[in-house]
């Protein structure tokens, strides 16, 4: 199956001695190990991988480089590949992308016979209306239209990112590359060197040298002696992005690189020309031809007509003729070709050249699905040729019209492209700060210009690095080319399909109606037309497109100018961006003693909680025992995961005074009070408790959810207000246990300690430091549920021993642990507000009768003006209790609506079935005038329902706070 | 009595590390294979240090009260100094500075510090519980830079980053201090971090330890390698 | 990716800190009319140009100011809170 190999030395790439069996479209093909799926394929005289995007028609690869959409197949469990790049391995089953029905017989190809009614603009122009009917057509267009399928039952893959550093990076292995990755490894920079192929080299691994040029094997051999030159090869370099920071991806892996200064040689792109049926496979540029000799060992024709602009034409058909294939013809689009070395050596072996003509129109092979001819005619002017010339049959069509700066990357980085004067091709114009290029890129047309250039970039970075002050660019020089035809080759055809956008099937004419439709500007005209939208992203297109707009407008592709160029630069797999995601858990000391004692975790910012213990199933009865055990003997909850901030020094009451709304002043040593913080709007922010450990030293906690944003915050008023005061956040280094229930003196006293836990001694909001168990521990006689209650903070390494021990102590008091579910009903039967739950962006103290929380003597506090003015404008709303006296209707759910008549007035933040009030209790946001106890709100549940509310006075549970003050 | 735990004691349990006495301190000593563990710590390994002491102090005295007390202070933030018994000074700003106690002799430093702490806070150095508050683990070997290039994003490679060097960054998401110290020649990165995401950050250095062929090791790898170079 | 220059911990990736908004100077509270008092806190200059900005270092906490060219993203200088809100500060604009 392999008619087509050429003898070695050809093939560089491939292992003779390992053939490769695989299977496209359902039939088995064999290979060499080396090959990609597109060379094994043309080894087999098949050139015909896919079918085109929105008129089917059958397509191969036109660069044999990874480029277009062409050459995009399906693997098995990997859509959209590029089969001119990915190499075969054994067993691997390929697909055609893109048919209904299979590559041979697409039966979507009839959207061909369509056309004209597909116009330019089609998908916003049809399926609009009327309304509704995208649905039925989006199922259509996406089968069709889609490219490869993804595989539901995929494998994960591990991917992962790794940051890389070096002083400079170039990017590009090629002739430039290697000059300059060789002259800064040279001055023991730390280079890294980046080629997309699998060797170094570029173009020398495949073009034809003339004599005396530098050989491959030195360039890479004085790179490869360097130790401080990394060269990654297979390796695409697909971001530039701000303070040069390169985006590399190399198998699964994403590397990060930051360099100091970067040299792009990232080479060219050789171009297609614009005529009839310029789409058909074996269509291919010449480096493509060049590709499949030298890397692949592939014969790439039988016969061939070679379309010329340059001398890379002719080396190329020099090239086949050495290999076996037949050149019919190398039809030259200039009227008067310069002799280069190249074109004289076709001369001399007597080629048959013809000199301004060009291919007017390609034929179909009719018993395959690639070329079988091309009609030659006579150049008439810029655009246009004779109807009429000589039809020449050929298995292959081999164009070289020009190559393209390949100069996307350098483009994203911020340097400019212009074609100079009357010219197609874009050149380099300006560079950004420590950027330099070299290279085909940089617009060298011989190998030589390429390593003078690649030195000059690598001394000028050298240069930049030993003295950053950053300086203007120079560009690099190159000798004015003459080899281009005066005037792009683009042939519009009456009949159409010339193609210059083979990824999305534009044609001249439709980028002519698109600006006859008013789409003048490049960027609308793209996404108007989809031209350059493709998965080549105009590499291929976008010099045609410029020209026939240029044309068109009667103006010069300089004036037309380019779309932006954004990452990335080459289609990269989502796997690589996502890499190995990074996603901090917080855990407190205590969590495998929940975990062990069946607890059901959930998650509250970073951290992981125990929601209740006990089976998912029980939850409702697990969370009701909890919470009697608390109200009737004794229970404890892990609340490591509140923040914790120590604020000490001279200061520390004055910045407290400033950040939070009450004051702090009267407030003695070993005694804790409450403290709100709003922020400069009066919007509530936190909560938690002051309490003061010694005159100038403060213990402040915070919520679970507010401490990570707590700390910044603090920081920056103290930043602002440069007091003499320290402010640490010890939130990770104190566990924190709430032991809460009539009996949970007994159990400290039980386990030992030399704190005076009597109520005299130690009294509700009491702050007392000690020893418990022999742990030092801060104790703070406060209560989040409204029983006897403690917080105990111990130091984190001793919280798990510490809670092993009150357990213990416990358990002949029935000691139970709690879960947050339990504690969000024992906290709203004693009617505590949750900042984040029961507030909003909104909340300003007032709404939620905190107003007794505001230091009102207090000269000033963030907030405070705030706060005074939305008081002076009355309250919209406010937040209060509620019950459901029908202990038979459903019980609220958080979120649902408070309505009166058919306006929404409020809304519930918090919902219960109360297991010691026997039933349904909340807090809700109601208008200010259903505020009063007593009013009867009406809540909307699901499904439409209207429930029953009155207003009651908090808290629900213990109104005199008897119990907390036991 | 309760004991300090390391916030990782499960995971090392788990690992099969035999957790004996260094110093006052319990540690895992090692995990079975010392040989195998003293050619990890040259290669890539990573050993659990929370349990031995360590103290922060913060303040505008902090500097001056350090240095009555005999600590040598670099000048500049992020960089540390070794003490003559083997703790480790490391300045994280101006004004703060992070004790990490020997890791090869019985600690006498930070007790003595932390005895102190009253006296510091009159002079407005205020102690910061750091052994409860930050993990402690140690990262060594020929393979540590290439390794924490995978989860953090300073060059942390000895051209950039030499012994003596602090990085106060990011890895793998998670706020941290990374210290080198080296071992005669072979690297060695002390690594410091949320105690509460210690099992994580243990985790996430594992995985990214595995293309290397890295392992956790014992302390007493670390006294190998410490012997090695002396 | 940006690098920003942090006054503590030299170039590190933009990653690592998060932007604290513009250095405003905050009316009296005590004499602003509350029309004066909304500006301040809901109208932003958003200028072209160098602009001084807050930002906060993540990894040590540490907060800073930065003179930024929003136009071109770049950094001009970097500097300690305490420039202008220190005993000795000179404010001075951009």
């Amino acid at each position: 199956m392999t008619r087509e190999r050429l003898p070695h030395p050809a093939g560089s790439r491939i292992d003779r001695t390992r053939p490769v069996t695989f299977e496209f479209e359902g039939r088995d093909y064999t290979g060499y190990a080396g090959d990609t799926i597109a060379s094994a394929l043309a080894a087999s005289g098949v050139w015909c991988l896919s079918r085109s995007f929105k008129l089917h028609r059958p397509r191969g690869s036109f660069g044999f480089a990874g480029d277009e959409a062409g050459s995009l197949v399906q693997l098995a469990t990997e859509p959209n590949v590029h089969a001119d790049t990915r190499r075969i391995e054994p067993g691997m089953r390929v697909q055609a992308q893109n048919t209904v029905g299979g590559l041979e017989r697409d039966w979507a190809a009839l959207l061909g016979h369509f056309e004209r009614f597909l116009p330019v603009g089609f998908y916003y122009k049809a399926f609009y209306k009327p309304r509704g009917v995208w649905n039925w057509w989006e199922k259509i267009i996406r089968r069709t239209a889609g490219l490869g399928r993804v595989d539901r039952g995929w494998e994960p893959e591990y991917f992962d990112k790794a940051y890389a550093y070096c002083d400079v990076a170039v990017i590009g292995g090629g002739a430039a590359g290697l000059a300059a990755a060789t002259a800064c490894g040279a001055q023991r920079l730390d280079v890294l060197l980046v080629e997309r192929e699998p060797e170094l080299g570029g173009w020398l691994t495949y073009g034809r040298q003339g004599p005396g040029d530098s050989t491959l094997d030195d360039l890479r051999g004085r790179v490869q002696a360097l130790p401080s030159v990394r060269v990654m090869t297979s390796a695409i370099c697909t971001g530039w992005y701000g303070d040069n920071w390169l985006a590399v991806a190399q198998g699964n892996r994403l590397h990060k690189v930051r360099a100091k200064s970067v040299i792009a040689c990232t080479g060219g792109t050789s171009q297609p020309a614009v005529f009839r049926n310029n789409d058909l496979p074996g269509i291919v540029s010449a480096t493509a031809a060049q590709r499949l000799i030298r890397h692949h060992g592939v014969r790439p024709g039988r016969r061939a007509v070679v379309l010329a602009a340059g001398d890379e034409g002719y080396a190329a058909a020099l090239d086949l003729a050495e290999n076996g294939t037949d050149v019919a013809a190398v039809v030259d689009c200039r009227p008067d070709p310069p002799a280069g070395p190249m074109a004289s050596e076709a001369e001399a072996r007597g080629h048959r050249i013809l000199s301004g003509h060009t291919v007017r129109e390609a034929g179909r092979d009719p018993q395959r699905l690639q070329v079988g001819g091309a009609l030659v005619t006579r150049v008439t002017g810029p655009g246009s040729c004779a109807a009429d010339g000589e039809r020449i049959d050929c298995d292959l069509l081999v164009v070289a019209v020009g190559v393209a700066p390949a100069g996307g990357l350098l483009a994203q980085a911020g340097a400019k492209f212009r074609p100079s004067a009357a010219e197609a091709v874009p050149r380099l114009a300006s560079l950004p700060d420590h950027a330099f290029a070299a290279g085909v890129v940089a617009g060298a047309a011989t190998v030589d210009e390429a390593l003078a250039q690649g030195e000059q970039a690598a001394q000028a970075a050298a240069t930049e690095i030993a003295d950053p002050s950053p300086a203007t660019h120079a560009i690099p020089e190159v000798r004015d080319s003459n080899e281009s035809a005066p005037f792009w080759p683009v042939f519009p055809h009456p009949e159409g399909h010339e193609f210059v956008d083979l990824d999305e099937d534009v044609t001249v004419r439709e980028i002519e109606d698109a600006l006859a439709e008013g789409y003048e500007d490049i960027e609308l005209l793209k996404r108007y037309s989809t031209v350059g939208m493709g998965p080549s992203q105009g590499r291929l297109s976008a010099i045609a497109t410029a020209a026939v707009t240029a044309a068109a407008r009667d103006t010069t592709s300089a004036e037309v100018g380019a779309t932006t160029r954004r990452p990335p630069a080459a289609p990269t797999r989502f796997g690589l961006f996502a890499g190995r995601g990074f996603q901090p858990v917080r855990h407190t000391p205590m969590h495998r003693w929940h975990v062990g004692a069946g607890a059901q975790m959930m998650t509250a910012g970073l951290w992981m909680r125990p929601a209740f213990y006990g089976r998912p199933d029980d939850r409702a009865d697990a969370i009701a025992d909890e919470v009697l055990a608390v109200r009737r003997a004794v229970g404890l909850i892990d609340v490591s995961t509140l923040g914790g901030f120590d604020i000490r020094g001279p200061d520390a009451l004055e910045f407290l005074e400033r950040a939070y709304t009450p004051s702090f002043r009267r407030l003695r040593v070993g005694r804790a009070r409450y403290a709100l913080l709003t922020d400069e709007q009066g919007v509530v922010v936190d909560d938690g408790v002051a309490a003061r450990l010694r005159p100038d030293h403060f213990y402040v906690t915070a919520s679970t959810s507010g401490a990570e944003q707590l700390y910044p915050l603090l920081l920056w008023y103290q930043a602002q207000w440069q007091l003499d005061v320290d402010i640490a956040d010890v939130t990770p280094a104190y566990g924190a246990i709430n032991i809460a229930g009539p009996k949970a003196r007994r159990v400290l006293e039980k386990l030992g300690t030399d704190i005076d836990c009597s109520p005299e001694a130690c009294p509700y909001l009491a702050a007392r430091t000690g020893t418990l168990a022999g742990v030092d521990v801060r104790l703070l006689r406060i209560g989040f549920v409204g029983e006897l209650g403690y917080e105990i903070h111990p130091p984190a390494s001793q919280s798990l021993g510490l809670w092993e021990a009150l357990i213990d102590a416990g358990r002949e008091y029935g000691i139970r642990p709690f879960g947050v579910e339990a504690q969000r009903v024992l906290r709203l039967e004693k009617g505590h507000v949750i900042v984040t739950q029961d507030t909003d962006g909104l909340t300003h103290p007032h709404e939620v009768d905190l107003g007794w929380a505001l230091g009102r003597r207090k000269p000033f506090f963030v907030g405070k003006r705030s706060i005074e003015i939305l008081r002076d404008k009355g309250l919209a709303r406010r937040l209060v209790g509620y019950a459901v006296p029908d202990r038979n209707a459903p019980v609220p759910e958080e979120g649902h609506l408070v309505v009166r008549g058919g306006e929404i007035t409020g809304r519930v933040t918090s919902s219960a079935w109360s297991p010691v009030l026997d039933q349904a209790i909340g807090l809700a946001y109601v208008a200010p005038e259903q505020a009063e106890v007593g009013s009867i709100i009406a809540i909307k549940a699901a499904g439409g329902r209207l429930i029953e509310a009155e207003v009651a006075r908090l808290p629900f549970y213990d109104p005199d706070n008897t119990r907390q003050a036991m | 009595m309760v004991e300090p735990r390391s916030p990782i004691d499960d995971a090392l349990r788990a690992a099969g590390g035999s957790i004996g006495e260094h110093a006052g301190a319990t540690v895992v000593i090692d995990y079975g294979d010392p040989d195998e563990e003293a050619e990890a710590a040259r290669g890539l390994g990573l050993a659990d240090l929370s349990p031995l002491p360590r103290v922060g102090f913060r303040g505008p005295g902090a500097r001056e009260w350090l240095t009555a007390w005999g600590v040598d202070l670099p000048d500049e933030p992020n960089r540390a100094c070794i003490q003559p018994d083997g703790a480790i000074a490391v300045t994280r700003s101006w004004t703060e500075v992070l004790v990490l106690g020997s890791t090869q002799s019985a600690d006498s430093l930070c007790a003595r510090l932390e005895a102190g702490t009253s006296d510091a806070h009159r002079a407005r150095a205020y102690s910061l519980p750091r052994f409860d508050g930050l993990f402690w683990f140690a990262l060594t070997g020929a393979s540590a830079a290439d390794c924490l290039a995978k989860i953090c994003g300073v060059d942390m490679r000895e051209t950039a980053f030499s012994s003596g060097s602090v990085a106060q960054t990011s890895l793998a998401r998670l706020n941290a201090v990374i210290v080198r110290v080296d071992a005669g020649a072979t690297p060695l990165f002390h690594l410091l971090g949320d105690s509460a995401s210690a099992e994580y950050a243990w985790a996430s250095l594992l995985d990214a330890m595995q293309e290397f062929d890295g392992r956790p090791v014992g302390l007493r790898a670390l006294h190998a390698l410490a012997r090695e170079f002396k | 990716m940006k690098v920003m220059p942090c006054p503590l911990n030299g170039p590190r990736p933009i990653q690592e800190f998060t932007c604290g908004g513009e250095v405003v100077a905050p009316p009296d509270p005590d004499h602003a009319d509350a029309e004066a008092w909304a500006d301040y806190l809901f109208l932003h200059d958003n200028a072209a140009g160098v602009v001084r900005e807050w930002w906060y270092h993540v990894p040590t906490s540490f907060w800073f100011i930065a003179d930024r060219d929003t136009v071109t993203d770049e950094i001009v200088r970097t500097f300690l809170p305490r420039e202008l809100f220190g005993p000795d500060a000179q404010p001075d604009r951009p």
